[in-house]
């Protein structure tokens, strides 16, 4: 059976340089294929040149000079070696945090990921991060809408019950604000949490779910239109 | 040849046939210049350090890439990075491109730039790296039908953006 012009399409996109002897003979089949395959040659072409950037001159030499080095490139080894034992306590500590596997719910799970680094990630948020919250929230094909994404002060990954998440800190008018988005993690939606000085919220999304957490003081059920209609589908991965 | 030469002519070997290309990759990926500088470094300083451990040779590619992705997801784990100015990363001379050519490119790269992550790194290993599909499939560890939609997704987006930055209202009209 001959190959439709749609399946002919999506074969092309995915590799127009496909060998396949069928794909080949559907190119040739006829002045539609023939046409589509000519403006995804030149596609291909301009994609070349574009990634075709050009490498600096001395990268060669520094690769091939490696052997005779007795560090790393720009290491300087006492620092690290300092650092070393810290970072192994640290590393440890958040390993056996991340494979925590005692979160009997997504309200543990909420309390104990606070615990962990919430407080040092509100303390790093005044950073520009524009740039990397779409970038981030699209692995999870999902995006922030301006009114969110401006406010957005630091954004990381993180992990969730469920595989990985994003956790963020917002500059709200409430002050700062965690929120950490959940992709495929289901919540009971508007259910409230407390634990130690903190107030949660959980937040059903169109794609996945959410947790708001703030002090007491910061009401921040008020913030659950806001993180509701602004963490939405990309416009047609759903 | 003594051991040691020929793990440094193995080691040549593996930087002439993969340097550039690492280069460019890693450059793509992270978007600045000094972390691709350093990526591709520590690529190869692993692989040194491990050349003893590569016994296939064909495999060396593959070897090469998934070092440098995992140097490249633990500097994302520190910190984000951010792609600097888009025109730091974007060449603007080019001279072997006619002056309408170099304007498609540079609309070219900029749009790769804004691709989200999960169609661009498959986009890149297959133009940059020569990468098959069932290649692609393996480093990122998706299925070959996810990677085929991936990379289907990766260029007509990149073919709506030139459509929506074009000079024309038809983006074929512009290949």
């Amino acid at each position: 059976m001959s190959m439709n012009f749609s399946e002919f399409k999506r074969l092309l996109g995915a590799d127009p340089r496909n060998r396949d002897p069928e794909f080949l003979r559907a190119r040739a089949s006829s002045a539609e294929f023939e046409k589509e395959a000519a403006e995804a040659d030149r596609l291909e072409a301009l994609l070349d040149r574009a990634v075709s950037l050009p490498v600096p001159e001395e990268l060669m030499a520094e690769i091939r000079s490696i052997p005779q080095r007795r560090t790393g490139p720009r290491r300087r080894a006492w620092p690290l070696a300092m650092a070393a034992g810290l970072l192994i306590a640290v590393g440890a500590a958040g390993l056996i945090w991340q494979m925590n596997p005692s979160w009997g719910s997504v309200e543990d799970y909420v309390a104990d990921h606070y615990r962990h680094d919430g407080a040092a990630l509100l303390a790093r948020a005044d950073g520009e991060v524009a740039d990397e919250v779409q970038s981030l929230l699209a692995e999870f094909d999902v995006e922030a809408l301006p009114a969110l994404a401006g406010i957005i002060g630091v954004i990381k990954y993180c992990p969730t019950p469920d595989g990985k998440g994003v956790h963020m800190v917002l500059n709200s008018e409430r002050g700062l604000v965690t929120v950490i988005y959940m992709p495929d993690t289901p919540v009971t939606d508007r259910k409230a949490i407390t634990f130690d000085d903190r107030e949660a919220l959980l937040v059903a999304l169109k794609s996945g779910s959410a947790a708001i957490i703030g002090s007491p003081q910061q009401r921040i059920s008020d913030l659950y239109a806001l993180i509701q209609g602004s963490i939405v589908p990309i416009p047609g991965t759903t | 040849m003594t051991n040691e030469a020929d793990r440094q002519a193995r080691f040549d070997e593996l930087a002439s046939a993969y340097g550039t290309d690492l280069y460019r990759f890693a450059m793509w990926l992270c978007g600045d210049d000094a972390l691709a500088k350093d990526l591709v470094q520590e690529t190869y300083l692993r692989a040194w350090k491990a050349l003893d451990k590569l016994k296939d040779r064909g495999a060396a590619k593959s070897w090469l890439i998934t070092i440098l992705r995992r140097e490249y997801a633990r500097t994302f784990e520190r910190k984000v990075p951010k792609f600097t100015d888009v025109d730091a990363v974007v060449v603007p001379e080019d001279s072997e491109l006619e002056p309408d050519d170099r304007v498609e490119v540079d609309m070219l790269r900029r749009s790769i730039l804004t691709l989200p992550p999960k169609y661009r790194e498959p986009l890149l290993l297959q133009v940059v790296m020569g990468y098959s599909c069932a290649e692609i499939s393996r480093e990122l560890g998706v299925s070959k039908s996810a990677v085929m939609t991936q990379l289907f997704r990766a260029r007509e987006q990149l073919k709506a953006r030139l459509q929506k930055d074009g000079v024309t209202g038809n983006v074929h009209e512009l290949f």
